[in-house]
């Protein structure tokens, strides 16, 4: 081979390798593209996967800081829940100091009610008696007086069924001068009938039957009237009204005024019509 | 102050004094009349703002002159409450019918009456403003 040959041999050798290396360089080019899309692809990917990291991490932030907040929240919560409860347990306190404070006060009320009804029933007894005494001694004609006895007997203690008895100045017998829905023969019927009852009246002792019951008989009341010890007369009560529950102390208060005070004014009466008789004759 | 006006009417003298003396420390003032005839009168002449009226009087009785009080336009409002001294049912049934608007029985029981004349009139604070 000659030397030309030679050259022209490794000329072609050199072209082969160069065309082989460049062939080389293109496939590697190749490659270093693709892998340059794959890389550019992988570099998009992660910087997605970065942009979603990141919303991860604001939302995870704000979820941390919504959990801080609903923590606070929840942390005053929880203060005011026991603040209420202080509130609510001092309130229930007062509520308590309160209601004690209301049954004193109901009780103090109660008493006062009471006190008032005492009160105006004393004064409704006062009264009574006033009204009685005073009707007594507001005059002295002698029709007035028997009439009054019956009133108090019927209006203010109760009772619609009396007689006004007289001892007779000559025989001392005791005689009906008055009466109200009594008449002589129910007087001699009655319960033991008149002798027991003169017998009772000469004793001079004021009789009064707190259970005599409601019977057309029943004795309630046999009023002794004396002038000092003498025995001028007596007032007998019978039955007490229906309605009317069983003597009252006031009644036998009236009945121990009727025993002092309508005697006398009777007995004034008597005397006053005497001596207008005297007068007259 | 507006005092309310009321007619007492009985032919009782004790029981007068002791209705008196019940309401003679309210604000009212009171008139009295001791027979069916002269309650009708004075009602028309004085228009009372209550009526405690007697059953049983002389020339007039009580429920006559209730219902005669009824039927006179003036004082046919006037609340009438029946003093009696029978508070049966059959006797409280004839106030009924005759116009009566309440009763009490005899003998009066202070607070009773009150409470029922303040029912009518109002109570002493009211009746007083």
């Amino acid at each position: 081979m000659s030397a030309e040959e030679k050259g022209r041999s490794y000329i072609d050798v050199v072209r082969d390798e160069l065309r082989q290396y460049t062939h080389s360089l293109l496939r590697e080019n190749e490659k270093l593209r693709a892998m340059s899309t794959a890389l550019e692809s992988d570099k998009r990917r992660l910087e997605l996967e970065i942009i979603e990291a990141r919303d991860v991490l604001e939302q995870r932030e704000e979820l941390r800081s919504a959990v801080a907040s609903f923590n606070s929240a929840r942390s005053e919560l929880l203060n005011e829940l026991a603040s209420a409860k202080r509130e609510r347990d001092g309130a229930t306190q007062e509520l308590d100091r309160l209601r004690a404070k209301f049954d004193d006060v109901a009780q103090e009320n109660e008493k006062y009610v009471t006190q008032y009804h005492q009160i105006e029933h004393h004064s409704s007894n006062l009264s009574n008696l006033y009204v009685a005494s005073y009707q007594l001694h507001s005059s002295v004609d002698r029709r007035t007086i028997l009439e009054t006895i019956q009133e108090i007997v019927v209006n203010l203690i109760g009772s619609e069924e009396v007689a006004i008895l007289e001892a007779d100045s000559e025989t001392g017998d005791f005689r009906m001068v008055a009466s109200f829905g009594v008449d002589a023969a129910r007087l001699n019927r009655a319960n033991s009938g008149h002798a027991q009852i003169v017998k009772r009246i000469a004793a001079g002792e004021l009789f009064i039957d707190d259970v005599a019951g409601y019977e057309e008989d029943a004795l309630t009341a046999l009023v002794p009237l004396k002038i000092e010890e003498r025995v001028i007369g007596a007032i007998v009560v019978f039955r007490l009204l229906e309605h009317k529950q069983g003597l009252q102390p006031v009644d036998h208060e009236l009945f121990e005024l009727l025993a002092v005070h309508a005697s006398t004014a009777l007995h004034c009466a008597n005397l006053h019509e005497a001596s207008a008789l005297a007068v007259v004759s | 102050m507006k005092r309310k006006k009321i007619l007492l009417v009985d032919d009782s003298n004790t029981i007068l004094m002791m209705e008196k003396f019940i309401l003679k420390n309210g604000p009212y003032d009171l008139v009295t009349a001791s027979n069916g005839e002269e309650a009708v009168s004075k009602a028309s002449e004085h228009i009372p703002d209550l009526i405690l009226l007697d059953v049983i009087m002389p020339k007039m009785g009580g429920f006559d002159a209730c219902r005669l009080i009824r039927n006179n336009e003036a004082t046919s409002n006037i609340p009438i409450i029946m003093v009696t001294t029978r508070g049966e049912a059959a006797n409280v049934e004839i106030g009924w019918a005759n116009g009566c608007t309440d009763y009490v029985t005899k003998p009066i029981n202070t607070i009773e009456l009150l409470a029922k004349v303040r029912s009518y009139l109002g109570t002493t604070e009211e009746v007083a403003s």
